[in-house]
């Protein structure tokens, strides 16, 4: 019996690729493992990286298979590692507003149940309505435009049950909303792409509904009265749950402002005379932007937050790149974007999230064209103190531009606390590390 | 770490003396007897250790080379800095040095657009705010003790304050660090922006204790202070029903900027001391303070109101102006300063419970302290569900600090066994380290332990605090089964 073999015996159900139905999450994951694991229990992830790493077997982790475009390609995998059987709320204590849920678990469908209880899990990320899960959530910490008034899940995340490398089932962090009792290792799990444990549970805190909300959506002429409005409105009293900024071609294609060269995008969340006062707030502060206003309809609003959640996640670009930047150049920097793309002959399209500092991009063109725009984005974040990572690039462009941007000092760290957690590297540190 | 008694002579000492004299100047090194008293110990004052020098830097190139001096005479070394501290995070290494961040207590940027201040660790945590409230800022986190506790200290411990359950506690506040590797070489981590890649080596120096390197420059975040301020006073003839009444105005939709609630002893040791108004025959006091948007701010005064008196409230009162919510507020901020005025010693916890456990667990400890024959006074964080039960003892009574101590340790039980915690924003540091496996299993205690060896091997920045048994830092691998070695391509990685 080889080894891998031996290890579809540890779990509920197993799948060999190119042997009967295919499951449709594998097939995105870019390589061909030689078994699907299919696990319902923490303790047999446990028994499958005890093994594993005890016969250096490679695993790779994942659950709805949404975000696999995230990180470096990996290499040489034995086993995947699907956790999309793990998929129960096990806890959710209402006037505690916390709860723990299984990492197989739609976000969606999480969001669903919490919702019985007027609560809400504020989150919304990319691939949210194709079946994105709450492992995949946590590993990639990808969020969407709410994130302006809530974090992303680092804000959110209390607690984790996780299977490190060697087998070893830990439990860190609490169910509690404050807790300092030892290291935040929850905390390092978000964004770790799954490189450093195999996450089985995690616990969130979650928030109250909001009675009410709408969106404004403002058009505007030209970026200098676009980027003073959009300050106005950092300064002014009002808390958007949502704040972006479009540029002219994604204004036109989400349909927000047609014709206008930005829009801002505003949603407000809360008690009826509220929201109506902040958005009144919002229109005199920016009337004097020649800017248009467009209060939308709840159909309306959620097809462009919908559009705007997706961007810029494209097969169909040549690469993406998000920035993150000082909250003052992520408003300004679209300017220098758009007018290095004209000048570069690439297809550009630009989104700011300003009250995060994120600036979302992607690009389109000519192969040395786009490589061209990938080194001044890199050279844009570096120069203003922030950093970029690359995502969804064309094959011909793989060798050229590296998907994380610059480290700096944290790289030596990065690589210590890999190697301490997994010597063996049985959980695919690639997706995160460049080789040497 | 290796045994270095033997080399810890006179001869050493004077030797070591020069060398840090050479880096730092005279008057930033302590060595006499006398002086170093005031290192002994941080805010919990019972344990007390002399350290051998206590230094202080003005520079992050000058921690930097002490820190390679101690990495090459592996002698251990103590962050510190306003020594405010309640879990004896500072307490002095013996045979080790003090690194008193004290001298670093410049603020070094300020920038509004940006939204950003950037500080040495000896900044004061007010005086953050003091630098940009003229702009329409603040820096959120606000313990007690924040108008001569350090960012340095509140980065260490991931301090929260009275109105943390909204704006969250120092890890949601700092965008990076500059530090001092335990081996001295120089870092940064995290810097202008919220967000990051890669790992998310911030959260784990945030809340660290020092135990991971000397922080030398904080990068912190700012907010915009709210247009409009609103708090209530809210008293109850039983604490069970203060209780109540936070998870019903949390569940109606509104998150307060903060929520605090006061038993019938604090009311009593703080109408005796400060006299605030709170009435004295009420079995508790709640506090609830909302901020945001006038508009928003204006729909919830009345939506909490109701709910205070829908949950029994005898008497509730909206501050009318900017004296009267001070005056509300100055009772709970005295409150334990108030316990001295009612007994000669107290001892305080920092237990965390789930907000729906809150009734049970002031039960529980209200029995524990039956049982002990000791008073405890409950002052608590409520909407987040941190408590401080202050055990009142008598230390002039034999045994009787013994005793209070037992006492506050059944009440970290009592909270763990509700889901909670047994710390909240104090810190484990020395004091509370043998209640950690009370939270947590040996295998997540040396996951703990992989951290810190990572950034740490020899083990020794901080020694003795947070682990409960002293751990050493075994080469990767070995502390795993005998795996086969990875593929040769794979170990390339590393």
């Amino acid at each position: 019996m080889s080894c891998v073999a031996k290890l579809s015996d540890m779990v509920s159900g197993f799948h060999i690729p190119g042997s009967g139905d295919a499951d449709t999450n594998a097939l995105q994951l870019g390589f061909s493992p030689e078994v699907i694991l299919y696990p319902e229990t923490v303790e047999e992830i446990s028994r499958v990286l005890d093994f594993a790493s005890r016969n250096g077997i490679r695993i790779f982790p994942f659950a709805g298979g949404t975000k696999l475009f995230l990180g470096n390609p990996v290499s040489t995998i034995g086993a995947a590692l699907s956790l999309k059987r793990l998929c129960r709320v096990l806890f959710h204590e209402p006037s505690d507003m916390v709860s723990t849920v299984e990492c197989g678990m739609e976000i969606r469908e999480f969001q669903k149940i919490i919702g019985r209880e007027n609560q809400v899990f504020p989150v919304d990320p990319p691939r949210l309505a194709c079946g994105a899960t709450i492992g995949g959530l946590v590993s990639t910490n990808l969020c969407g435009p709410m994130s302006s008034r809530y974090g992303t899940c680092r804000e959110l995340i209390l607690g984790a049950k996780a299977v490190r490398a060697d087998g070893e089932i830990i439990n860190l962090g609490g169910k509690v909303v404050k807790n300092v009792a030892g290291y935040d290792i929850p905390k390092l799990m978000v964004g770790s792409l799954g490189t450093l444990c195999v996450l089985a549970e995690v616990t969130f805190r979650l928030y109250p509904r909001q009675p009410s909300s709408r969106t404004l959506v403002v058009g505007f002429d030209d970026h200098d009265s676009c980027s003073r409005a959009a300050r106005s409105i950092l300064n002014a009293d009002v808390i958007p749950t949502c704040f972006e900024i479009l540029d002219e071609k994604l204004s036109s294609e989400f349909s927000a402002t047609r014709g206008a060269k930005r829009s801002v995008l505003l949603r407000l969340d809360s008690f009826e005379d509220a929201v109506v006062e902040q958005i009144k707030q919002v229109k005199e502060i920016t009337s004097g932007e020649s800017a248009s206003f467009v209060e939308t309809d709840d159909e309306f609003s959620r097809d462009l937050w919908d559009s705007v959640r997706e961007f810029p996640f494209s097969n169909e670009v040549s690469f993406s790149s998000k920035l993150t930047l000082p909250i003052e150049d992520s408003i300004k920097v679209l300017y220098d974007i758009e007018s290095a793309s004209e000048l570069s002959g690439v297809e550009v399209r630009c989104l700011s999230r300003p009250i995060r500092g994120i600036v979302l991009v992607s690009v389109s063109g000519e192969s040395s064209r786009a490589h061209g725009t990938a080194h001044f984005l890199e050279n844009l974040a570096d120069v203003l103190g922030g950093r970029i990572m690359f995502s969804g690039i064309r094959h011909e462009l793989r060798e050229k531009i590296k998907t994380w941007g610059n480290f700096g000092e944290a790289l030596l760290l990065m690589k210590n606390i890999k190697r301490r957690f997994d010597p063996g590297n049985i959980l695919p540190g690639e997706k995160i590390f460049d080789a040497d | 770490m290796r045994s270095q008694t033997s080399k810890r002579t006179g001869e050493w000492k004077s030797r070591i003396a020069s060398e840090l004299i050479e880096i730092l100047g005279t008057d930033a090194v302590i060595s006499s007897e006398d002086e170093l008293i005031a290192y002994e110990s941080d805010g919990l004052t019972g344990y007390r250790v002399k350290p051998v020098f206590v230094v202080l830097p003005s520079s992050t190139e000058q921690v930097s080379q002490v820190v390679k001096l101690c990495n090459r005479e592996e002698m251990p070394f103590v962050p510190r800095g306003a020594g405010t501290g309640l879990s004896g995070g500072a307490l002095p290494s013996r045979e080790g040095i003090v690194v008193s961040l004290s001298r670093m207590n410049r603020i070094l940027e300020v920038d509004i657009p940006n939204r950003v201040v950037v500080v040495e660790p000896g900044v004061v945590n007010i005086s953050v705010t003091n630098a940009v409230s003229a702009e329409g800022f603040y820096y959120a986190p606000d313990p007690s003790s924040q108008i001569v506790c350090t960012i340095g200290g509140n980065v260490a411990e991931n301090s929260g304050g009275v109105h943390c359950l909204k704006y969250g506690v120092t890890t949601n506040h700092v965008l990076g660090v500059e530090m001092v590797l335990p081996d001295g070489a120089i870092v940064k981590l995290g810097g202008m922006t919220l967000e990051s890649f890669g790992y998310d080596l911030l959260s784990l120096v945030v809340g660290s204790e020092g135990l991971l390197g000397i922080v030398t420059k904080v990068f912190l975040r700012i907010i915009k202070k709210p247009q409009m301020v609103k708090t209530l006073f809210a008293s109850f003839e039983r604490i069970e029903d203060a209780g109540a009444s936070v998870s019903a105005i949390i569940s109606s939709g509104v998150i307060p900027a903060g929520m605090e609630i006061m038993d019938n002893l604090s009311i009593n040791a703080v109408e005796s001391t400060v006299g605030a108004g709170y009435p004295t025959d009420a079995g508790a006091i709640l506090l609830v303070e909302l901020d945001g948007p006038g508009a928003e701010v204006n729909v919830q005064t009345p939506t909490v109101s109701e709910i205070l008196k829908g949950n029994g409230a005898i008497e509730i009162k909206v501050a009318v102006d900017e004296n009267e919510r001070q005056l509300f507020w100055k009772g709970r901020k005295s409150a334990f300063a108030a316990m001295g005025r009612i007994s000669p010693g107290y001892y305080v916890q920092d237990g965390v419970i789930p907000r729906s456990s809150l009734a049970r667990v002031l039960g529980e400890i209200g029995e524990l302290g039956k049982r002990y024959g000791l008073r405890v006074a409950n002052v608590f964080h409520a909407g987040d569900g941190n408590l401080h039960p202050l055990v009142l003892y008598d230390p002039e009574i034999k045994g009787e600090s013994e005793k209070a101590e037992e006492l506050s340790g059944e009440i970290l039980r009592v909270c763990v066994d509700a889901g909670g915690s047994i710390t909240g924003e104090h810190g484990v540091g020395f004091d509370k380290k043998r209640f950690l496996p009370l939270m947590f299993s040996e295998q997540e205690i040396d996951t703990m332990n992989l951290v810190r060896c990572a950034f740490d091997e020899k083990g020794l920045c901080n020694p003795g605090k947070v682990f409960p048994t002293p751990r050493t830092c075994v080469e990767p691998g070995m502390q795993n089964h005998s795996s086969k070695p990875p593929p040769k391509e794979m170990g390339e990685f590393f």
